[in-house]
């Protein structure tokens, strides 16, 4: 039994608790009513439970008739599907707040991913393509010294979360585009690494351009919103008090 | 509502009734004959033991299929199965690896993976450089990123 992708996953809660934690130190989400650590909890289940059903799917063996393998998370999940699932969940489960939360989640998710990444060390997972580069390792026994890629995405994913977070807590930013920032990162960092990667298809490199291209172009709209929304406020002029009657 | 219809999706993806019959039945073999086939390999190996009552072998099957397609020519694919019959082992590859590429062989008592170096758990996969030079043992199910790290690494040793 092997337990290094468990591991892994809780790399990954650890880090999404870690970043929670400290965020709600700054008033994240201050005035929402639903538990965000639940919320995310939730997604990630429901994203892990959807992407394996994918994966399944798309190797061709039926979930129905084989039931057992669902836990065999190993062999495969979808990322663009469990993303999604994982998207949705939060939508859903945000309900008239979905914005707040998905906005309240957006560092922890970044951190969760860093923590999950970062599991390969667990795994011996970490290598990718070759390359000459002084910090390329070897795995055991072999010349060979690669790009330890998924350190890199750790790396990436974690400056792009603490990023985010001081950005949520200093800047003030309209609703929305946080959750934004956080999946055009996403979707960033993997297609930054995906090339380093060494895999027997080509990756779901579709998803990775949908989430930062989505995520690019709906912050992009926000911020110039706001931006247009606090110009138009600046150049009106203020009310002009009424003319008191004379005596 | 939903539950149903994935239900509907899920149960369209195919059933569980698979024809056997264009499945040969699979040479048995030992340790020895084992070691002998791959000291004799031109080409890197990656060997795969499996067992049809093995729920995570059947989990990684598909992207062994997918491996040994993609590698055809380059990479030998061999298919040791073990503590198992031959109905099973065959309703098996006729399940999971209809059309791959791999050469599958019946280990009955299970001394193939022992005299290999590896244990007698299942899934189990070995990569070897050609002529036999174990590179890798991987126990357990293998996932995707493993699975291509280690043929990288097999066929950088190649020639």
């Amino acid at each position: 039994m092997e337990f290094s992708l468990l591991f892994a996953a809780l790399m990954g809660m650890l880090a999404m608790w870690a970043m929670l934690w400290w965020e709600a130190k700054r008033g994240n989400a201050a005035d929402c009513a639903r538990s965000l650590w639940d919320v995310a909890l939730t997604a990630a289940v429901v994203g892990l439970f959807v992407g394996r059903l994918a994966a399944m799917i798309g190797d061709g063996v039926n979930p129905l008739t084989n039931p057992k393998d669902i836990i065999i998370v190993r062999g495969g999940v979808a990322t663009g599907w469990a993303a999604l699932a994982a998207i949705g969940t939060v939508l859903v489960m945000g309900g008239k707040e979905r914005w707040i939360v998905a906005d309240g989640l957006s560092a922890a998710a970044l951190a969760g991913l860093a923590g999950w990444h970062s599991g390969c060390l667990a795994r011996d997972g970490c290598l990718g393509t070759s390359s000459e580069l002084p910090w390329a390792l070897a795995q055991e026994g072999s010349a060979v010294t690669r790009h330890p890629v998924e350190l890199y995405a750790a790396a990436l994913l974690a400056i792009g979360a603490f990023g985010l977070a001081v950005w949520k807590a200093r800047g003030r930013p309209p609703l929305g585009a946080p959750a934004a920032a956080a999946l055009a990162i996403a979707g960033g960092v993997r297609l930054i690494t995906e090339p380093m990667r060494l895999a027997l298809s080509a990756g779901p490199a579709v998803w990775y351009w949908a989430a930062f291209l989505v995520g690019t172009v709906a912050l992009i709209i926000l911020l110039w919103r706001k931006r247009t929304s606090s110009a138009t406020t600046a150049a009106t002029p203020p009310t002009q008090p009424e003319r008191q009657a004379g005596p | 509502m939903f539950i149903v219809i994935l239900a509907a999706v899920l149960a369209a993806c195919g059933g569980s009734d698979v024809d056997v019959s264009d499945v040969p039945e699979l040479p048995p073999v030992t340790g020895d004959e084992m070691m002998a086939i791959l000291a004799a390999s031109e080409q890197p190996v990656v060997l795969n033991v499996w067992a049809s009552w093995c729920i995570p072998c059947r989990s990684e099957a598909p992207l062994l299929e997918r491996a040994a397609d993609q590698f055809a020519g380059e990479v030998t694919f061999i298919g040791v199965n073990v503590r198992d019959g031959q109905s099973g082992a065959r309703e098996f590859i006729a399940e999971f690896f209809p059309d791959a590429p791999i050469d599958h062989y019946l280990d009955r008592p299970g001394d193939v993976p022992i005299a290999l170096g590896g244990n007698t758990g299942v899934p189990l996969t070995f990569f070897y450089a050609p002529h036999g030079e174990l590179v890798q043992l991987h126990s357990g199910v293998i996932d995707e990123r493993t699975l291509a790290l280690q043929i990288d690494e097999i066929l950088a040793r190649t020639g």
